[in-house]
């Protein structure tokens, strides 16, 4: 690019977290005060696991900034009619109109009251994927913890497009908001539909990449060829929503076919409930005075407390015990002298019927295949072999398997999370080096330290803020209006736990209250951010309906879109490149971000904002002060809701709490306190060192990337394989719901089993959509599923031309993917268009021939099928969310569903 | 010396198209202007699938046609390797496009706005560079970068500030940039430590982008040489965008060049010969150089910077298309004055002129390397013989409405006879040797025009006009119609580009690696021939 002797070529450090495998730092070039250029942060890799680099989606921010089809100035609705088919009439408005107006209603609601009657707040909010719009939203999360109630269970993906069980189970069970192998030292990865080479983000990629140089062998089970498959050594073509069924019949090859011996023993012994004695109800046979499970000490010949220092623990055999167990609601029974054995034992049983042959009919994969899958996981284990990580010998286990989307929610996810752990316990390869780690908390606490959210709790495991289900604590109503706390214990109670909870629920029951649920009412107010569930979630239609509804919808808006549509105020707030915050990187955080390092990074505007946007910091100051919960506000900043709390030993920024704050004295302080939080209060250097730097850091010992340590020094087990507290809660949750007359959620209830018994989930949701439309199998003959792309997945960024133009070159975006041969039996050629129906609806595009996806399968990659969105709406690419029914029958235990469903295609009519 | 290259580890790329949009920034491309990319490739039947991604570009070759072909000299190469376009001297005349077997080159002529009607961003006007319109365009290795950045003592390939963006961008660590020519750089080590390919080396451009697909240390139980060669695959279903596709660099005026300055240098030759046995035909050379004068006149039509016309002489020592354009000149120089004096003898000289106008317009589709129909040198015979042909046959319409002219009858039936056996050597040679499954289709569609049955109706056209002069009209007609049909359907339909291919699928971490593919590609066997 040639330039001009007179251009004026400047720098601006920002980072890029579009996506939640973020995130990661840039650079952006401005030429004559113009944001040009997205390139790395060089700087930034001597800290950065992937070298400082920003991955495609980064570089669609400059047409982001400039996209003409922006909203420039706050727009109020002149047409009360709201609804798909009605035009919203928009008319620009003052700030200071727009503002007010809000304001207005809050304080109106703050004197109504901030919940309604029913309990739920009068306030609710949606924002996009994985939280990562708090890196984009300045201070407005002080603004609502200053608030109070603020509902967020209208949900916009969770659930549906997340790694839901995954979510929940690792968080109980290692600590694991996200699940991922220790990739800088696997040998073997068998990846379960994890795409990581789309949305594993940049660490993941260049991780990966060099695992490949290493010579790792990652098998991909998938229904299609992905872009993961592709970079894989080798690619099964599994039948949709499978999984379970294949890992059962390796677990099955483990536990029958190889050798006892060349399984983790002591890890077993030591770190699992493998040894705990199973009672004659499922629960643990106890000690009768401590109340603590026992197991079978070899040793002494005698059952002994889990806690028996130098105990040599039975793993197998029968054993003549007494002692007591204790079910669900304090129920207790006493047993004398009775046989019982080991939970091991039990396991053991329990996968004997799920041999590779029997999976091989179910997953459409040679039983061989599985076989010598399971053997490779043994080869490659290394058991008994240790390695030094920052002076600490741990074990070295380096191999792991992913869980992708689809596979890791909805019925069937359970089973897939359970067995995916349990084969890490069996080599003593969880949250160890080179092994399946989790990297980051959510539910427990604190979020942002998994070695200090490992606590004790009862019976020698960590604790778990679950929901209660006892008579006395349990919510019979929630604080939202999807009833996470009183239908999923395993949501817990942190503040992610709405975003956890079944969020369709809330859709649902806008068109239809549950039996014996309270009445739902729409929020009075609702805020939305970077999301746009009228295309995200699934069946789009029901949830456009139900948003059509709500009186009061506050959008903070970039481009219109199908969500927007139906706001009463657009406020466009600066964007990516416009605004101005620090957030927190570094440590271990999402997917594959753990570092070597730890620290913070700067967002500057590299451009001044467009028309009439404002920092995102500027709106939550003006709503509160306008709202009246300034002082609070300030308050919450202070105590650290802007990322970094401004006070600690040695220091304190803290802003007055009485006065409103500029955008740039607030981030100075915020800065100050994070510089010194990182010197332990030796250094305060403010917003100007960050300007000019970029991004400060310190190490992180890479231990931490691992529980094994802290287990280790607290005596823990991890809780596999069995899952005795789920059975009681399970229980006493069905009690619960039982007394208050709700029988609808009795398929769920089925789902607490001490170890997941094999559910068939592909019959369960043909069994669904027979019974909800009628629907057959040979109607709808077709799997359709979805697979995140790079380019868009998380981005909101299908208005982007420059991002259209580059994905393109990735086979598959932009229309149905069908099997070549599948395709020439229906007389569908490439190109031809083809319609693609559900039994709720049907959507259009072009057929896209390839021979890596399975001829029983249909693909559509990314989220599209906009209405309203300038550029995407003319896109004409069809998306599977308007053909995914919300069912209940099609909701799990832990309240998500799989982006799946059964659709049929046909060539539909036009010229190509 | 230094000689800058780029290796490619098709085991790290994961097609992530990062480099190509960090190439449109860098480069400010206009919407649709790819200079970086990354292809998609899948081979094989469910359930043995590969799939894999292959970063493109300008190969920067050791010997690039493009330089060859560029009259203007605007295409260089710097001693450092980097191949590199002078926008302030190029023509636009895409031949350089055309002669590139890596579909590397862009010639845009409209200032798009990503956005459309919805207006041009800040950014789009900030960075606009109006010296690319028009003209050649392609990647340049960053060049700027690296000169920069060798003049601020940084080392390209190793200092982000002195690397092309696309390397510094690229997040798998795929690509590295550095000195073939230094043993010790980051490329030589790579390309000692793979196996690797060359992307189309058989066709001896020497390009320098290096393919890695499996460590050294592997054994790969298909792969028995150094050089693996990928399998045609005429079967392009899900692989379009990796085939063959038609060349929109040349069209309709660019075929008519070679249809009118054809058939105006055989016009103007019989004309000089007809002077040897008679008066100098004055009116029928007239036309034949009006005819070159309305070729040219079409070509100019489609050059990007009309207005730099001359610049096409700045390149004798390489380029026919300065040799065509030299020969032009000549031919006018010496046509008419023979004209105005009715001059045989210098008519004849002006024929020579205009032959080798003939001769350099076969030469320039001979050195388009990235056009398999053109390139194969068996077509040179047919334009020769079929500018003749049809030129004759001008003449023979001129001379049956004159009422005579057995002797040019006879001339044009001993011209048909050539045109076709040369056609027919053509085709048979290049379905034989392997093409485009398009561009034999698309020949075997136009084959009415210098096949058997059409040629066959003009041969007894000519056999009537002996025994009737009059049909002389007709058959001159016929032979220069059915000529003009077949450069059409060459330049127009049948120029398929190169296409892509990927000689190995990459060994994947432990996998290993398997056979390559060039899609849309097909070699005949014997007779067969694809049915169009």
């Amino acid at each position: 690019m040639r330039e001009s002797a007179t251009t004026k070529r400047g720098h601006v450090w920002s980072y890029c977290y579009q996506c939640v495998a973020g995130p990661d730092l840039l650079q952006v070039v401005t030429q004559d005060d113009v944001p040009t250029e997205i390139r790395p942060n060089a700087p930034a890799a001597a800290i950065h696991p992937a070298g400082g680099k920003v991955c495609v989606k980064a570089f669609g921010l400059i047409q982001k900034t400039h996209n003409p089809n922006r909203i420039k100035t706050p727009m109020m609705r002149t047409n009360p009619k709201k609804g798909r088919g009605e035009e919203p009439a928009f008319k620009p408005v003052s700030w200071d109109t727009a503002l007010d107006a809000i304001a207005a209603r809050l304080r109106e609601i703050r004197e109504t009251g901030l919940t309604c009657e029913q309990g739920f707040p009068r306030v609710a909010a949606s924002f996009g994927g994985g939280g990562t719009p708090t890196a984009y939203m300045g201070t407005f999360p002080a603004f609502l913890a200053a608030w109070g109630p603020v509902d967020m269970s209208f949900g916009s993906g969770q659930g549906v497009k997340c790694y839901h069980s995954e979510h929940l189970y690792g968080e109980l069970w290692h600590r694991a908001f996200t699940v991922c192998p220790d990739t800088p030292l696997a040998e073997l990865i068998i990846s379960f539909g994890a795409n990581v080479e789309a949305s594993g983000g940049v660490c993941g990629v260049r991780r990966h990449a060099d695992a490949r140089d290493r010579g790792v062998r990652r098998i991909q089970v998938e229904p299609h060829l992905s872009v993961t498959g592709a970079c894989s050594a080798e690619w099964i073509p599994i039948r949709p929503k499978t999984d379970a069924a294949f890992l059962f019949g390796m677990l099955h090859v483990i536990l029958h076919e190889i050798p006892r011996e060349r399984l983790d023993i002591p890890f077993l012994k030591e770190r699992s409930s493998s040894p705990y004695l199973v009672a004659p109800n499922g629960f643990y046979l106890r000690d009768p005075e401590s109340r603590k499970p026992l197991m079978w000490d070899l040793a002494t010949g005698r059952a002994v407390p889990f806690d028996t220092p130098g105990a040599d623990t039975a793993l197998e055999g029968e054993f003549r015990v007494s002692g007591i167990e204790e079910g669900p609601d304090d129920t207790e029974w006493v047993h004398q002298d009775i046989t019982v054995r080991p939970a091991f034992s039990h396991l053991v049983d329990h996968l004997s019927p799920y041999s590779p042959e029997w999976a091989a009919e179910i997953c459409d994969v040679p039983a061989a295949r599985i076989r010598e899958t399971a053997q490779a996981w043994m080869d490659h284990a290394h058991v008994g072999e240790t390695i030094e990580v920052d002076g600490m010998t741990m074990p070295f286990r380096p191999v792991s398997i992913s869980l992708g989307k689809t596979v890791n929610n909805g019925w069937g996810g359970y089973e897939c999370v359970w067995a995916r752990t349990l084969m890490a316990v069996l080599i003593g390869g969880l949250e160890v080096p080179g092994g399946t780690l989790g990297t980051t908390v959510r539910l427990n606490r604190p979020a942002d330290n998994r070695w200090s959210s490992v606590v004790a709790g009862r019976d020698g495991f960590m604790n778990y803020p679950m929901n209660p289900t006892d008579r006395e604590n349990w919510h019979d109503r929630s604080i939202s209006r999807h009833e996470h706390q009183t239908l999923v214990p395993l949501a817990a109670n942190s503040p992610w736990s709405q975003a956890l909870g079944p969020t369709h629920l809330a859709w649902m029951m806008q068109r239809q209250d549950l039996e014996h649920l309270p009445h739902t009412p729409p929020p009075d107010l609702w805020f939305v951010y970077r999301t746009n569930p009228a295309i995200s979630f699934w069946d789009t239609g029901a949830v456009s309906e139900a948003m059509a509804k709500f009186p009061f919808t506050v959008c903070f808006a970039y481009t219109m879109d199908e969500t927007n549509h139906m706001a009463d105020i657009l406020l466009p707030e600066c964007t990516d490149l416009e605004g101005l915050q620090l957030i927190r990187i570094g440590g271990s955080k999402y997917v594959e971000q753990f570092w070597d390092n730890q620290g913070f990074a700067l967002r500057d505007p590299a451009s001044t904002p467009q028309g009439e946007a404002r920092d995102f910091t500027w709106i939550a100051t003006e709503l509160a002060r306008r709202s009246g919960i300034l002082e609070g506000y300030n308050r919450a900043i202070n105590k650290g809701a802007a990322g970094v709390r401004l006070f600690g030993e040695g220091y304190d920024f803290s802003l007055d709490e009485n006065h409103p704050h500029e955008v740039e004295e607030i981030w100075d302080h915020v800065c100050r306190a994070a510089s010194a939080e990182l010197t332990d209060g030796a250094e305060s250097q403010g917003l100007d060192y960050y300007r000019e730097h970029g991004f400060r850091a310190k190490p992180f010992p890479r231990k931490r990337w691992y529980l094994y340590p802290v287990m280790v020094e607290k005596n823990l087990r991890f809780e596999l394989p069995y899952q005795e507290r789920l059975l009681r809660i399970g229980q006493e949750l069905g009690a619960r719901l039982h007394e208050t007359g709700i029988t609808w959620w009795d398929r769920q209830l089925k789902e607490y089993e001490p170890m997941p018994h094999w559910q068939d989930p592909p019959g369960i949701y043909d069994a669904a959509l027979k019974k909800a439309y009628g629907a057959t199998v040979e109607e709808y003959p077709f799997w359709l599923i979805t697979a995140r792309s790079m380019q868009y997945s998380w981005g909101g960024n299908a208005g982007i031309q420059m991002i259209h133009e580059v994905a393109a070159n990735v086979a598959g975006h932009g229309g149905v993917v069908i099997n070549t041969r599948a395709a020439a039996r229906l007389g569908i050629d490439e190109g031809d268009p083809v319609e693609v129906a559900s039994p709720i609806g049907t959507t259009r595009g072009r057929a896209i021939l390839r021979s890596g996806i399975r001829p029983d399968t249909l693909l559509m990659i990314g989220q599209f099928d906009h209405w309203k969105t300038p550029f995407a709406k003319d896109l004409n690419t069809p998306s599977m969310n308007s053909l995914v029914p919300m069912l209940l029958d099609l909701t799990d235990a832990t309240g998500s569903g799989a982006d799946l469903v059964r659709v049929r295609i046909t060539r539909s009519g036009g010229t190509k | 010396m230094t000689r800058y290259a780029m290796v490619v580890d098709l085991n790290r790329c994961v097609g992530c198209q990062t480099c190509t949009a960090a190439c449109k920034h860098a480069n400010a491309t206009l919407p649709g202007v790819q200079w970086r990319k990354v292809l998609d490739f899948e081979t094989g039947d469910f359930p043995d699938v590969r799939r894999a991604f292959l970063p493109v570009g300008c190969m920067h070759c050791d010997e690039p046609p493009c330089m060859e072909v560029c009259p203007s000299t605007a295409t260089r190469k710097r001693d450092d390797g980097i191949v590199t376009i002078d926008y302030d001297i190029c023509l636009g005349c895409a031949y350089c496009a055309v002669a590139c077997p890596y579909q590397a080159r862009f010639k845009v002529t409209e200032r798009k706005a990503a956005y459309g009607k919805a207006g041009r961003m800040r950014h789009e006007d900030t960075r606009f560079d109006p010296a690319m319109m028009g003209v050649a365009q392609k990647c340049t290795f960053c060049v700027d970068r690296i000169d920069q950045g060798i003049a601020a003592g940084l080392t390209p390939g190793i200092d982000p500030e002195a690397t092309p963006a696309c390397v510094f961008s690229c997040i798998s660590g795929a690509l590295s940039f550095g000195d073939l020519d230094d043993d010790q750089s980051n490329v030589s080590r790579l390309l000692r430590e793979h196996r690797s390919f060359d992307m189309h080396a058989e066709l001896g451009t020497g390009p320098n982008i290096h393919y890695l697909y499996e460590g050294a240390a592997s054994t790969d139980a298909d792969e028995t040489g150094d050089t693996p060669t990928p399998a045609l695959q005429p079967d392009t279903t899900g692989l379009a965008a990796v085939s063959p596709r038609l060349q929109t660099n040349w069209d309709w005026r660019a075929a008519g060049n070679f249809i009118f300055g054809g058939t105006g240098t055989g016009l103007f030759a019989a004309s000089a010969l007809a002077g040897l046995s008679g008066p100098f035909p004055r009116l029928a050379a007239l036309a034949g150089l009006a005819l070159v004068a309305l070729g040219l006149f079409c070509v100019w039509q489609e050059i990007g910077r009309p207005w730099r016309f001359l610049n096409v002489y700045r390149n004798a020592r390489t380029s026919w298309m300065t040799r065509e354009a030299l020969a032009a000149i000549l031919l006018f120089a010496l046509g008419l004055p023979a004209i105005w004096l009715a001059s045989t003898a210098l008519g004849l000289l002006a024929a020579a002129a205009g032959l080798f106008f003939l001769y350099a317009q076969g030469r320039i589709l001979r050195a388009a390397r990235g056009i398999p129909a053109w390139r194969h040198g068996r077509l040179l015979p047919v334009i020769l013989a079929t500018g003749l042909t049809e030129g004759t046959g001008l003449f023979a319409i001129g001379a049956a409405l004159a009422g005579g002219g057995r002797a040019v009858i006879w001339a044009l039936a001993v011209l048909l006879v050539l045109r076709l056996a040369a056609w027919h050597r053509y085709r048979h040679d290049l379905g034989a040797e392997g093409a485009p499954v398009e561009t034999l289709r698309a020949l075997d569609r136009d084959r009415l025009a210098l096949g058997w049955q059409a040629q066959a109706a003009v041969l007894g056209l000519v056999a009537l006009a002996l025994l009737w002069p009059a049909a002389g009209l007709l058959a001159g007609l016929g032979a220069m119609l059915t000529g003009w049909r077949f450069k059409f359907g060459l330049i127009t339909r049948a120029a398929f580009t190169q296409g892509y291919a990927i000689n190995r699928m990459p060994a994947r971490g432990a996998g290993t690696s398997a056979p390559g593919v060039k899609p849309g590609w097909t070699r005949e066997d014997g007779q067969q021939r694809l049915s169009a």
